[in-house]
């Protein structure tokens, strides 16, 4: 364990070497955040509600993601698996008692930390601006049920990266993937609209699906999108889904390594 | 005459190196491809899963809205296309100091770094761009007539100019500053403004989003002479905007230009 704990501070380290990177980042965030307000601003114009909630409870949806994406989001841990790989950095890992998932799953809190840090910073500066328009319940539980569910979303996201990382081991340039699924786990992870604005036999389907656990599931029993009952259910099957993709990712972490070739001296 | 000829000749062998580049990685063309398709569908289910709870988005019905999403689409994609790997290598290139092989090219520097590469995949999807924007105009029952056509085709080939002088400005900050990772998600982030109506746009962002910087217009301007004919303010502002733009960012590039000093040995 004490070998992690290392990880986890040079990742620290390392990643506050990009602190400006992610205060770009969080510039950007704050531009997005101007686009859904805008853009919600004239959907819900002369509108009490759309979906059953109101323009303050939407835009604190809005808000809740992109936070959440600060601190559980995996944003290039993808690319930097696959640049192991193909640089044969991943060797040296081979060849000492040190689980290659567990030393990315360090780096990756370590790198939480710091875009965590960089996004409230984002926020107390949006603060002023949102000020009115945001809407969070008051119920404990949503508490309670928010901290595990996002300590599984976390689990989640890193394990589809690490295995579409991992996919450097059969193609050259993964970034073709890695694109195409930041588009499925966009939609279908609700950053772009909230899901439950999605027909209801959707929405039940999706709701079995990863994705929904992604971004869309912390968010909605943070900002009251969902009730107890549902949020108990999602987290078993947030559970579920957190065990298969690690489950994948050690397969799929086991095949590699019979396809790969440690070349030089 | 003579240099037009030259520079035609350059693009065309640029443009010969590209395809064959394409055909040589068929499977990678096809992944991007599948990726832009993909990235144009996120943003036609959002407008749909939106105009399933309202009737308008202010003022502007599901297919305009379509019409404008489309339009913003179509130029990302000729951008994407025909310029973004070429100024994206160039901020690189800038830093690396292999900026010194464009500089021993024969033609203008600005030219030679742009025209390097054609991005089939994005051409390929401007297709189903037009394709939407097209059906749109079907179902709002619009007949444009070859002069309406030309005229939209000569705005979104100045949004295409406007956006790629941005995209140079941004670029061209790589002369002045060396860790300027991140700032081509600044295009990305801007581009996101273009697919909103300019009535959503009041107060502040209005000043900055429609009057400042022209992402509001570049779009808007050719969907609404779809929607709404030849409309001469709108019109001379995209004029304006794309002279004031590629003329702003070739003067950037120049300046630029003359702080660079070249790879060392």
């Amino acid at each position: 364990m004490i070998k992690y704990g290392h990880a986890f501070v040079i990742g620290l380290q390392s990643n506050l070497i990009y602190r400006w990177n992610y205060a770009v980042r969080s510039l950007f965030w704050f531009c997005h955040l101007l686009v859904v307000f805008i853009l919600w601003g004239a959907v819900f114009a002369g509108k009490a509600d759309v979906g059953g909630f109101s323009f303050a409870q939407t835009l604190t949806y809005f808000v809740t993601i992109f936070i959440l994406q600060f601190f559980i989001g995996a944003f290039n841990e993808d690319y930097q698996i696959s640049e192991d790989i193909r640089n044969g950095l991943i060797n040296q890992f081979l060849l000492k008692p040190i689980n290659y998932f567990a030393y990315r799953l360090s780096v990756f809190a370590a790198a939480r930390v710091v875009s965590g840090a960089f996004g409230l910073l984002a926020l107390l500066l949006a603060v002023p601006f949102f000020r009115g328009y945001l809407d969070f319940p008051h119920e404990g539980w949503r508490i309670a049920l928010g901290i595990p569910a996002m300590g599984l979303t976390a689990i989640i996201q890193f394990s589809i990266a690490y295995c579409f990382g991992l996919l450097a081991f059969w193609f050259l340039d993964i970034q073709g993937f890695v694109i195409l699924s930041m588009a499925v786990e966009n939609l279908l992870g609700g950053q772009i609209f909230p899901l439950d604005l999605l027909p209801h036999s959707v929405f039940s389907v999706l709701r079995f699906l990863p994705f929904f656990y992604q971004a869309y599931f912390p968010a909605s029993i943070l900002t009251g999108r969902q009730g107890l009952d549902f949020a108990l259910q999602g987290l078993a099957i947030q559970a579920f889904w957190a065990f298969i993709l690690v489950c994948v990712a050690e397969a799929i972490w086991r095949r590699g390594l019979k396809h790969h070739t440690a070349a030089g001296g | 005459m003579g240099t037009m000829t030259h520079y035609l000749k350059i693009w065309a062998a640029s443009a010969r190196y590209s395809l064959v580049r394409a055909t040589m990685f068929r499977g990678d063309l096809f992944i991007w491809a599948v990726v832009e398709l993909l990235w144009i569908s996120v943003n036609v289910v959002m407008v749909g899963v939106i105009y399933s709870h309202t009737r308008t988005v202010a003022g502007w019905s599901l297919y305009e809205m379509l019409i404008l999403v489309g339009t913003s689409m179509l130029i990302q994609r000729f951008l994407m296309g025909f310029f973004w790997s070429g100024i994206f290598e160039m901020g690189r290139n800038i830093r690396s100091g292999l900026f010194d092989f464009t500089l021993a090219q024969p033609g203008d520097p600005l030219f030679m770094a742009s025209t390097r590469k054609l991005e089939l995949d994005g051409l390929i999807n401007s297709v189903v761009a037009a394709a939407l924007v097209a059906y749109s105009a079907r179902k709002l029952g619009i007949h444009p007539g070859f002069g309406d056509i030309a005229l939209y085709a000569l705005m979104v080939a100045c949004g295409v100019v406007i956006h790629y002088g941005a995209l140079v400005i941004a670029m061209s900050l790589a002369f002045w500053i060396t860790s300027s990772q991140g700032i081509e998600g600044s295009y990305f982030t801007l581009m996101e403004f273009s697919r909103l109506p300019r009535e959503a746009f009041r107060g502040l962002a209005s000043l900055v989003f429609v009057w400042i910087l022209p992402v509001v217009v570049v779009s808007n301007a050719p969907a609404r002479v779809l929607l709404h004919g030849f409309q001469l303010s709108w019109a001379a502002g995209l004029c304006a905007a794309t002279l004031g733009w590629l003329f702003f960012a070739v003067l950037v590039f120049r300046r630029g230009l003359l702080r660079y000093t070249s790879a060392s040995s």
